[in-house]
């Protein structure tokens, strides 16, 4: 008996007759472009014209008819009773940027559709992409603001919970100033909400404040921007279809952003040739062409062992360094007499045929593009690694070329957004610096009086020190005070959007905790610091007056505003629902606790209110135009919302290889978007009106300017001891009226240039003692981009030498919790750092008493961590979906089988995992060939064991997610790097037996 | 008329999970039953590779031969599909289906099951097309809105092609072609022991 | 070696295409495949050679196609497995399991099993026509020797009463598609299976206990003895002549209560624990309930056969057989014609006549008046 029920001629009977409904039709539309003719893969209207089905044909008109709500479908009903919206959105959980289409049905979120058009993903996700609509559901999120008292967590009032926390919040700044109180931002918020947050800070009158970015790509936007101009992925993932070769050293991408692999395999198949360079048999090197394994934090000796091959065989890019790299000699000289394949082999573990394989092949497929991730920038020396990797790339001369660049994969969706304009301890937005004149910009972008806000500060001192970072909160509260270089500790913390288990050192973190005043936890998914708060401690260490409180907030589909994705394009994200429960958006809570704090106005005083669940909340859209009108640095200026919104609705028209727009307007707006590129890559200067297109890749010279094109920034001074900086004559970008290099432009070089008269007279008059960063007319970078094609920042070499960091040439420098005592002795780290960044700051002497302690022989395998594709961050968010917490449901330890051996653990077994710190951590041991026979590997994502305990007794009623376990974190050892903070996650060391 | 087939293509599944979690999404999947999964083999050592499998509709179903109660039809494009509301939730089709694909939402004592769940090529089940019974019971009928699979759809790396088995033919023979390589695809035919797996799995060594 | 030809001219076909040159021409060594040990390449050796040639992954025949997915073991045990291993079960090619199990089950032992049902039954029929019920000789003489006391009648009825539940409901699962399920159709018969196969899952372990239960009270009377040898030569009468004496069983009843009671009920009970997946120390893959589900089916099978031919002569075979076990009391001219030695042994009081204890030992009438008047 066999049933042929789904007859075509049935689909044709219910498709007769049956109405289009607007929305769906708008998704017929979408359909009707099938994925890219690049890539080779399935068209659906081919495909289904082949198949028989053929487009249109059965309910493909009431494709969001939904199922779910559906009563017997009679058509008719689909129009009538329902109400059906597409929204447009993209996933929150990396950097990769992908779409998503939300269906949403009476404002519950019903669905999720591919977006085939976005010229990013293509439709494509991973799992965490593929269950985005969990968050519609959202079963384990706090529901409304809690208090925690006498150990519980009780539910309070909003109106309650701000109040106190305002009230706790203005005695302590009362008491102790405002620098007492720290706020840990996020990277999740969008570009409005990071913004406005730094704004808050800085009206609180505080830099202590910062995010994700601290301890994820700190060393790189350091590194890099030192290097070269700006520190951001200079290319993008589309355009590695355009490489011929990439080296993937630290980064993880199949697991970490797993849709860029769409493009980098099909750039395999065309041709490119693809290196992993990890301590890991990653699932990206079970993709690569070549392995690599070396010793982790070892990437130095690695990549100029890979230069030292490169010069020696003279496959150097010699013109190109010549006129565009400053110090390229020194390193060639040091490279040279250092690093000799027999050097590399005993700092790195790789020997010499493999790296001369890799530099050959890098060297000898151009352009070809470097990758890395966390396994270079999370280590003490991760300012030096990341400029290594610059200093390969521009040896190779593969920097501003198509196929070529650092494609550097930031992290959180809109980490990159969050680090251009969002909380930084040591910048306002645009990366002004905290100089007066900086000061003075913004006040006047915000509409405030510069003499007022410097009276919110504790000292004009205090306004220009950059603040204390994440990465050392816990250094803030626990440090003498004598030490630290502000009046008070830190006695009150903001969690706002970030985890706890995702900075080092867990036990000290749940002493600094127990000591405050006042921790209060923003966070849709705010359990993990709550359950950390509510756990008991060392009674010694408990304040007892300390209050927890946990606001719920709302989640990015909750709300809208931009995000930035890695490769720098802004995309726009639609609210898909109504904050659920009694979550408010990030930014009127800012606003509702600013007027408590009594600074509301001023947070506001550019921007309209909308109601909200009959609130006020300011309006992204305002906050994104005052961001258009102050960060001109970054060019954050030409991406007005209806740009970005023109943008989204039109993403069919963007060309999956060159993210460049093949023409066409935008249908309800009628904005053109011919020329622009995807997302108008920042930089995109000027105003919105110069139709600046975007920048796909960095510092292009084959480009003109208002084509995309660039060069390196002048921002290092036109000389050093002698030596030109400006980039060579004849190195220019294309079509610029100066052909030589140039400083970058101020109203004294427009002047000097006669180009003055070219600006108008409004602009001449906000443009007059102006640089191109400062001038909010817009018109210096107008004239001399459009009329001139220079670029305002100026057209200089990139430094290879960075004389301004504490190793000018990187150096390779062992971990302060190593393994070999040997390589310490010949790369011992940098000595102890009194202030920095208001902190006293080991290394030396940590890392020479834990030599003289002999911790190597106590905990001989190195422990490095990193991702899963299922998890994000933290994991508190993505362990509470259960269609991701059923894939990962245990904290394991990856362990080689010859050590597991020597311990007699085998597969599945549980282990004790113990550091240095004395942290002994309860995991599950996976015997893996994937790590060497000396190192581990844990996944950070997880929380909510602590020791070998559950707990769960700790968390908020109903806010626990579904799979807990032991966090990595808990045990993670002390070492920062010596710029920018980045806490050291990828080499510290453990040992581990059965349990 | 087309004949709906999967492919997974192992040089370019980077084990995502992408797949398993659009399909739990889309047809509200309970925990505990994985219509789709991704297995990796050599996992952790050179030659590692990753596939994600399904239901893969076999022609001579092996589940359908042995179903007690005749649950199981095929739809003209090649679909297996089976009625829950006749399904005794005995197992016999678990035990049978070379690939693991039916899935049952318990594993209770004495053998009770459930009904059986599995992978449906998005195309529903006896019900009325689009009607919320089958919804419930089966998930969303994508094939009758014209669409295809959503784990096919969402794939990251577009590894795994799911539709009318001529057309992904021949999208991944263009694929191997540029590779230039004799890359397996893995499919249907492997289990079987077609040469449709690029080489027959038995006795020949290559 | 032939089959190793399709990776390597690809090479020239590539270079073809735009004069790209894809990774595996410009590593692949086309002549690997002469070198010794290449077909026993493992993937990871392979992939040095000739990138992108996964041969030996889709080789691994024996140990069928297992690897690694994240989901937990105790949850989904073979979660990690692609393809079922591949193997030859008696009468089935050798292929992955779950094609060689269906061989089996659907070539071997549905089509086999039902035709021996049916001969079984077809059997006693002819026999039935042709012979008739066997009666008994002589006249009753209405004094009763109690043969089965409540208990063993408690017992054996519980276990007869779930043997034919489970017979009914297995039949339903295993051959009810072929003539029951065009008859009611889909709809009716998947409900009814339904109800009967859970069932035939609870009545499983009920049936379990009463075996138990019916062999241990049972077992004393079925040792085998000389006397059964004679009566097994002699047919048991079966076929002419007078059913030679025998004691309170006869060997035919022992051959029934050992092979069919004590050993197919054994392996029934066994197997059908395995598939009810209660035998906590196991775990249950696929191959277990596969092999389960073979021997089950068979020794069910068999089991049906032979108890259809012992409830045949419970009932309609036998004049009196059936009173017996539901009364408890054999007319003593019954006993006389088929167990001669056990009736004498009673007689002579070596054997109680009543061996329960009366309800209530003011009438003693009780058995004689509830006893059937044949
Ligand atoms: N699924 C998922 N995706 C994510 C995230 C997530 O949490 N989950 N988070 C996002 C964020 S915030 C970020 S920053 C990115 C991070 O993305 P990745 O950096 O790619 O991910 P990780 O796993 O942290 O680390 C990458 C690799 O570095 C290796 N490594 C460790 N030490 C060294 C070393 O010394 N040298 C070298 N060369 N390699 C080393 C590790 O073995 C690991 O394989 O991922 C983003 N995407
Ligand atoms: N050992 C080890 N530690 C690491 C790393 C490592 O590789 N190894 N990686 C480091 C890196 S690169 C990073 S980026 C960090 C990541 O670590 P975190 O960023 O701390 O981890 P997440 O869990 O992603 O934290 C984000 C929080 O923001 C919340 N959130 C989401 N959306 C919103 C929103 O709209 N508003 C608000 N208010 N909250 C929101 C989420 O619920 C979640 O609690 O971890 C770092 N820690
Ligand atoms: C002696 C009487 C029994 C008979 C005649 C019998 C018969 C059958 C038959 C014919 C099948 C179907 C096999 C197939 O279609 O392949 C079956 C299945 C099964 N039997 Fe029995 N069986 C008996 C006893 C038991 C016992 C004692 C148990 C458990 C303790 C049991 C548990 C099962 C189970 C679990 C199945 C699998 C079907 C399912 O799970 O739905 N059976 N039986
Ligand atoms: C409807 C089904 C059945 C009927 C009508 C039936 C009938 C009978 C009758 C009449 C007797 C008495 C024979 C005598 O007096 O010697 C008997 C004995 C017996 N029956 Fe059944 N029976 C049935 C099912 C079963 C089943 C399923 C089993 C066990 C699996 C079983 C086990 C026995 C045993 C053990 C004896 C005692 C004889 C011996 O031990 O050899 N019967 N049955
Ligand atoms: S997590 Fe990253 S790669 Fe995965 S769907 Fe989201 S944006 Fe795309
Ligand atoms: S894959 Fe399994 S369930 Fe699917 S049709 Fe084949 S045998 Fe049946
Ligand atoms: S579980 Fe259901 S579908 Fe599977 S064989 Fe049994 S009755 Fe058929
Ligand atoms: S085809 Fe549909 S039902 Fe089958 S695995 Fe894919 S998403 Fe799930
Ligand atoms: S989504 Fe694609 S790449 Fe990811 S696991 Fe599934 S098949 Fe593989
Ligand atoms: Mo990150």
């Amino acid at each position: 008996m066999l049933l042929t029920k789904k007859s075509p001629s049935i689909l044709r009977d219910v498709a007769t007759g049956r109405p289009t409904t607007e929305a769906s039709s708008r998704f017929v539309q979408s359909l009707s472009r099938g994925l890219s003719n690049a890539l080779p893969t399935m068209d659906r209207r081919l495909f289904l014209r082949r198949s028989g089905l053929g487009i249109g044909v059965g309910l493909a008109a009431t494709q969001l008819s939904l199922v779910k709500k559906a009563q017997a479908a009679t058509p008719g009903e689909v129009t009538s009773t329902r109400n059906i919206q597409v929204k447009r959105t993209v996933c929150t959980h990396c950097s990769v940027g992908c779409a998503v289409d939300a269906v949403v049905e009476n404002g519950i979120w019903v669905r999720q559709n591919p977006v085939f058009d976005s010229p990013i993903n293509l439709g494509a996700h991973c799992a965490k992409g593929a269950a985005l609509r969990e968050h519609g559901h959202g079963e384990h999120r706090l529901r409304y603001p809690m208090k925690l008292i006498n150990g519980k967590y009780e539910r309070i009032s909003w109106e309650t919970a701000l109040s106190e926390i305002s009230s706790r919040m203005l005695d302590l700044r009362k008491a102790s100033g405002p620098d007492s109180v720290y706020i840990v931002g996020s990277s999740k918020h969008n570009n409005e909400q990071s913004y406005l947050l730094r704004k808050w800070a800085s009206f609180w009158g505080s830099n202590n404040c910062d995010h994700q970015a601290r301890i994820c790509h700190s060393t790189t936007v350091a590194g890099v921007a030192n290097t070269w101009g700006y520190g951001a992925m200079t290319n993008s993932f589309n355009d590695m279809q355009n490489s011929k070769c990439a080296l993937y050293i630290g980064s993880n991408a199949a697991e970490a952003h797993p849709v860029s692999m769409l493009h980098m395999l099909h750039s395999k198949e065309t041709g490119c040739k693809m290196i992993v360079v990890d301590p890991r048999f990653t699932r990206t090197a079970a993709k690569a062409d070549e392995y690599i394994r070396l010793r982790s934090g070892s990437d130095i000796p690695f990549l100029f062992g890979m230069l030292y091959h490169i010069f020696k065989n003279g496959w150097e890019d010699k013109k190109y360094i010549n006129d565009r790299v400053y110090g390229m000699d020194k390193i060639k000289a040091e490279v040279l007499a250092k690093w000799t394949p027999d050097k590399v082999e005993e700092a790195c573990g790789v020997p010499e045929a493999r790296v001369y394989m890799a530099a050959e092949m890098m060297a000898k497929n151009r352009p070809s593009t470097v990758v890395w991730c966390m396994g270079q920038t999370q280590h003490t020396t991760g300012n030096a690694i990341v400029r290594a990797s610059c200093i390969l790339q521009l040896a190779l001369g593969n920097i501003g070329v198509s196929g070529g660049g650092t494609n550097i994969f930031r992290g959180h969706d809109n980490v990159q957004g969050a680090t251009d304009v969002g909380p930084n301890p040591d910048s306002l937005p645009g990366y002004y610096g905290l100089a007066e004149g900086s000061w003075k910009h913004f006040s006047k972008a915000w509409g405030v009086d510069f003499e007022w806000l410097k009276g919110r500060y504790a000292s004009p001192a205090m306004m220009s020190k950059p603040g204390i970072t994440v990465s050392r909160w816990i250094d803030g509260v626990l440090e003498k005070n004598e030490f630290i270089d502000q009046d008070s500790n830190l006695r009150g913390v903001f969690f706002w959007g970030h985890s706890p288990n995702s900075q080092t050192r867990g036990l000290e973190m749940k002493r600094a905790m127990d000591k405050l005043d006042l921790l209060v936890v923003v966070d849709p998914y705010p359990s993990a610091t709550a359950s950390m708060a509510a756990m008991p401690g060392k009674p010694e260490d408990l304040n007892p007056n300390r209050a927890v409180y946990l606001l719920p907030a709302a989640t990015q589909f909750e709300t809208s505003g931009s995000v930035t994705a890695s490769n720098r394009s802004l995309q726009w994200r639609e609210k898909v629902i109504e904050p659920l429960w009694e979550s408010r958006t990030d930014h009127m809570i800012m606003y509702q606790l600013a007027e408590k704090l009594g600074f509301a106005k001023e947070l506001v005083k550019n921007v309209k209110m909308q109601k909200v669940k009959g609130m006020d909340e300011p309006v992204p859209e305002d906050i994104l135009r005052e961001i258009n009108k102050s960060c001109w640095s970054i060019g954050y200026t030409g991406q007005s919302p209806e740009r970005l919104k023109a943008h989204m609705r039109s993403m069919h028209l963007f060309d999956v290889k060159t993210l460049r727009s093949k023409g066409g307007k935008d249908k309800l707006s009628g904005y053109d978007t011919t020329g622009d590129y995807f997302g108008l890559p920042w930089p995109c200067y000027g105003t919105p009106e110069l139709k600046h297109p975007g920048t796909p890749n960095l510092y292009d010279t084959s480009r003109h300017v208002m084509d995309g094109g660039g060069n390196f920034r002048a921002n290092f001074g036109v000389e050093k001891d002698g030596v030109n900086l400006l980039a060579e004559d004849g190195s220019h970008s294309k079509g610029a009226d100066i052909t030589t290099g140039y400083p970058e432009f101020d109203h004294l070089l427009m002047k000097k240039l006669g180009w003055w008269n070219e600006l108008t007279d409004s602009e001449k008059a906000l443009a007059d003692g102006k640089n191109w960063k400062t001038d909010n007319s817009g018109g210096i970078q107008r004239v001399v981009m459009q009329n001139h094609g220079c670029y305002p920042f100026g057209n200089a070499k990139a430094r290879a030498v960075v004389w301004n960091f504490p190793d000018a040439i990187p150096q390779h420098r062992e971990p302060l919790y190593g393994n070999r005592p040997d390589m310490i002795a010949k790369y011992p780290t940098h000595e102890d750092k009194k202030t920095f960044w208001r902190l006293p700051t080991l290394y030396k002497s940590l890392q020479d008493k834990n030599v003289a302690d002999k911790v190597h022989e106590k905990f001989p395998f190195v422990m490095t961590s990193g991702r899963l594709v299922e998890y994000e961050g933290g994991g508190e968010e993505t362990r509470s979906n259960p269609w991701l917490a059923e894939l990962q449901q245990e904290m394991f330890i990856e362990i080689n089988p010859k050590s597991a051996a020597e311990k007699g653990i085998r597969n599945g077994d549980r282990a004790w995992v113990s550091t240095p710190t004395g942290a002994r951590l309860n995991v599950q041991a996976m015997v893996t060939e994937r790590v060497g026979p000396d190192t581990v590997f844990m996944p950070f994502h997880f929380s909510g064991h602590w020791q070998g305990a559950d707990m769960l007794a700790y968390y908020p009623k109903g806010a626990a997610p579904l799979v807990r376990g032991e966090a990595i974190n808990t045990g993670t050892t002390y070492g920062y790097d010596a710029v920018t903070m980045m806490q050291e996650t990828k080499t510290s060391v453990c040992n581990f037996e059965k349990a | 008329m087309a004949r709906m087939k999967f492919v997974c293509d192992a040089e370019r599944c980077i084990e995502c999970n992408g797949c398993v979690t659009a399909c739990k999404n889309e047809h509200e999947v309970p925990w505990g039953v994985n219509r789709r999964r991704v297995v990796t083999l050599n996992d952790g050592v050179a030659g590692e590779k990753s596939i994600s499998v399904a239901c893969m509709h076999c022609s001579d179903a092996p589940c359908m031969a042995v179903c007690p109660v005749n649950c199981f039809y095929r739809t003209d494009e090649g679909v297996v599909l089976h009625d829950k509301d006749i399904c005794i939730g005995c197992g016999y089709c678990s035990y049978a289906c070379p690939f693991g694909a039916p899935q049952f939402p318990s594993t209770g004592t004495f053998g009770v099951r459930g009904k059986m769940d599995k992978c449906t090529f998005c195309a529903g089940g006896p019900e009325a097309n689009g009607s919320e019974e089958e919804f419930e019971k089966y998930g969303r009928n994508r094939l009758a809105e014209g669409k295809l699979p959503i784990c096919a759809e969402m794939c990251s790396t577009k590894a795994l092609l799911g539709g009318d088995g001529d057309v992904i033919a021949d999208i991944f023979r263009q694929r191997v072609v540029q590779r230039g390589k004799g890359a397996e695809v893995w499919g249907w035919g492997t289990a079987y022991g077609s040469k449709q797996a690029g080489q027959p799995p038995q006795g020949a060594k290559s | 070696q032939a089959p190793a030809a399709p990776s390597t001219p690809a090479a020239p076909l590539a270079t073809t295409i735009g004069g790209i040159q894809s990774q595996s021409i410009y590593q692949v060594r086309p002549d690997a495949s002469q070198e010794p040990g290449y077909a026993n390449q493992t993937n990871a050796e392979r992939h040095k050679v000739q990138p992108g040639n996964n041969a030996p992954i889709w080789r691994q025949e024996g140990g069928g196609i297992t690897g690694l997915s994240s989901l937990p073991v105790s949850q989904a045990p073979e979660a990690g497995n692609l393809i079922q291993r591949f193997v030859q079960y008696p009468g089935s090619r050798l292929t992955n399991a779950g094609s060689a199990w269906r061989e089996v089950r659907n070539q071997w032992l549905i089509p086999y099993g039902s035709a021996l049902l049916g001969i079984t039954v077809l059997a006693l029929a002819i026999f039935f026509f042709s012979r008739g019920t066997i009666m008994t000789h002589g006249k009753d003489t209405g004094r009763k020797i109690e043969r089965f006391t409540p208990f063993e009648r408690a017992a054996h009825w519980s276990n007869a009463i779930a043997f034919l539940a489970l017979a009914l409901s297995g039949i339903f699962m295993a051959f009810g598609k072929f003539f029951l399920l065009p008859i009611l159709g889909g709809a009716v018969f998947g409900w009814i299976t339904w109800l009967l196969k859970t069932m035939h899952n609870f009545a499983g372990p009920v049936f379990a206990v009463s075996l138990v239960i019916v062999f241990v009270t049972f077992v004393r009377d079925n040792i085998p003895e000389k006397a059964d040898l004679n009566w097994l030569l002699k047919g048991g009468g079966m076929f002419g002549g007078e059913e030679p004496a025998s004691q309170r069983f006869n060997a035919g009843e022992k051959i029934v209560f050992w092979s069919g009671v004590t050993f197919l009920g054994l392996v029934v009970i066994s197997s059908g624990f395995v598939l009810d997946k209660i035998l906590p120390f196991l775990v249950y893959e696929r191959a277990t309930m596969q092999i389960a589900n073979m021997i089950h089916l068979i020794a069910t099978v068999l089991m049906m056969c032979m108890f259809t031919a012992h409830i045949y002569l419970g009932t309609i075979g036998m004049q009196g057989a059936y009173k017996g076990m539901r009364s408890g009391y054999v007319d003593e001219t019954w006993a006389k014609e088929h167990h001669a030695t056990w009736f004498d042994d009673v007689k002579a009081g070596r054997i109680p006549a009543q061996r329960s204890k009366l309800p209530s030992e003011k009438t003693a009438a009780v058995p004689l008046k509830s006893s059937p008047q044949a």
